[in-house]
């Protein structure tokens, strides 16, 4: 039954998606060929935005930033999650206690979470350093040292996200049947040999699943140095992301932001297809 | 064993959020105290009235309730209409349109982010509650409505067609069928919803960043995160204070509705 009224239902969606999001990947693709400042009129200036971006030395470094923390974020935070995962696994009592705390992070909003950890990065009077001092360990100046802001900055997105995979992580543990881990023990198989044999083959799919996901969204990191550095000390926190935001409403340059954007786009179409060639390398299919 | 390990796990989870209790109730004496007192002698609980008359944390979080609440409203309406047309009628390029909202998803907000600012330029809406509130009511300025239209999608599926053939041989109409029936028949999956998108928009920086300038527009996130870059000696006993005011709420909504929560983020997660 074809029904004109459809249209009615679907219109809020329509205009919003073709306002929002269709028109606007369209117009950013446009802008990023113009010259334009923020309240003046676009003029064409054909690929001079980016040859401009791949000639400067502060794009190549804010890639290096921005690549560097995909590689320190995303696969801790993926063995965090999984381990995080198999530890709230065991059906014991009071676990969904402890599910419900491994998850409270996650609801809070970053912008919190990104507080309390400058708080505790403090490098004078902050929480972390005087644990560190009790292990007789020295601590780093954490946000104010270029070496370390970064992992500062991903060591506390761990803590945030680590949470949400979990969740993810629990579900695809529970559709392992129990027969595979019971044939295993049969042959006398120890458990980390369960786990490397068994559970993680089995567990593939999931954890490209997660891979992919977290990897996007690793690539995307703003709020964290929004909040914690602004992009500094010097640019060693500068990412992609907060460069872009930059660019168009700091320095209001909405055409060089706009080719940016487009770049940044291209980079994470490429890392996800890249992912989804080797797939078949580690993924096993059932 | 098993136990210790939970338990170690939990505190560095919780550390985090308990030091944030404790530094809200210091004093600035005690503040900057090092080695710190782990233990507080004398809470400060002057501090939480002293947030809501310096520091505008009032007006931040009336902004935030009334954002989140108006746009969750919103975004419910245009995917709740938007799922039951994908789900239960036929019109032309249905599933192109879909593949495409799904597909929005996958788009970085950074590549959107420019035109859309100046749209809300054109419309008006710059510095205004409207740029936060009314794209809710078209799917959301990111694309966000595009999930609830998938999870809502799923739901009316799942309830049988005979229900709505017998509401139309009684004569009532489909959108009758639609507002009577069904939307209180998926008053679980609506909640579930309400619930993520509610925490969306309550946690967002980025559209308010975008959209606002001005201080008494400004919801939580937003503001804490200007206390917090603009002052760089701030008394954090106050900021803590305020941080904790915002995740309260939040916190709340999630504890109440944890079992369900978890069950729905099983049921979607995976999917994605």
């Amino acid at each position: 039954m074809r029904s004109r009224s459809a249209l009615w239902y679907i219109l809020p969606i329509f205009i919003g998606l073709s306002v929002f999001t269709v028109g606007p990947v369209v117009a950013s693709l446009i802008l990023s060929f113009t010259h334009y400042g923020i309240s003046e009129t676009p003029t064409f200036i054909g690929t001079a935005n980016y040859v401009e971006l791949l000639r400067s030395s502060l794009f190549w470094q804010v890639l290096g930033n921005t690549l560097y923390y995909v590689l320190l974020y995303v696969p801790a935070s993926i063995v965090v999650s999984l381990a995080l995962a198999l530890l709230i696994e065991k059906k014991i009592r009071g676990i969904a206690i402890f599910r419900t705390i491994y998850f409270l992070p996650v609801v809070t909003s970053m912008v919190a979470g990104a507080i309390i950890w400058s708080w505790l990065y403090n490098s004078d009077i902050g929480l972390l350093n005087y644990i560190l001092s009790l292990l007789g360990i020295t601590g780093p100046k954490w946000l104010q040292d270029p070496h370390w802001a970064l992992p500062a900055i991903a060591i506390m997105s761990i803590w945030k996200n680590a949470g949400y995979n979990m969740m993810i992580f629990l579900a695809g543990l529970s559709t392992i049947p129990k027969d595979y881990h019971e044939a295993a023990r049969l042959d006398g198989a120890r458990s980390w040999y369960r786990f490397l044999y068994v559970t993680l083959p089995l567990l593939s799919p999931v954890t490209f699943f997660v891979l992919a996901v977290t990897t996007i969204g690793a690539f995307q990191v703003f709020e964290q140095t929004f909040v914690m550095t602004n992009g500094g000390p010097g640019t060693s926190t500068l990412t992609l992301s907060y460069y872009i935001w930059q660019t168009a409403f700091k320095f209001f340059d909405l055409g060089s932001a706009s080719a940016l954007g487009y770049l940044f786009f291209v980079l994470i179409v490429i890392v996800t297809a890249l992912q989804f060639l080797i797939r078949r390398k580690w993924v096993v299919q059932q | 064993m098993h136990y210790i390990a939970l338990l170690v796990v939990a505190l560095v989870m919780l550390v985090p959020f308990l030091w944030m209790i404790v530094t809200s109730l210091q004093s600035p004496e005690t503040l900057v105290k090092f080695p710190p007192d782990l233990i507080l002698t004398s809470p400060k609980f002057s501090n939480y009235s002293e947030v809501f008359r310096d520091l505008t944390i009032g007006t931040f979080f009336f902004n935030s309730i009334k954002i989140s609440l108006l746009g969750t409203l919103g975004e419910l309406l245009a995917a709740s209409l938007a799922a039951f047309a994908f789900a239960r009628m036929e019109f032309r390029g249905k599933k192109i349109l879909f593949a495409v909202l799904l597909s929005t998803m996958m788009i970085p907000f950074q590549v959107t982010m420019i035109p859309v600012y100046i749209i809300m330029k054109w419309l008006g809406w710059l510095d205004s509650h409207a740029s936060l509130i009314i794209p809710h009511f078209f799917g959301g300025a990111f694309a966000s409505g595009a999930f609830g239209v998938f999870l809502l999608r799923q739901f009316f599926e799942s309830i049988p067609r005979e229900l709505e053939d017998a509401s139309r041989i009684d004569g009532a109409s489909r959108f009758r069928f639609f507002t009577t029936i069904l939307l209180p028949l998926s008053k679980p999956a609506l909640a579930v919803l309400a619930l993520f998108v509610f925490m969306g928009i309550w946690n967002d920086l980025l559209s308010p960043v975008l959209f606002l300038s001005s201080e008494e527009k400004m919801p939580l996130t937003f503001g804490l995160a200007i206390l917090q870059t603009v002052q760089h000696n701030f008394r954090y006993d106050l900021l803590m204070a305020g941080t904790l005011i915002s995740i309260v709420p939040i916190l709340i909504v999630y504890i109440i509705s944890q079992r369900f929560v978890t069950n729905a983020f099983l049921r979607t997660g995976v999917k994605g």
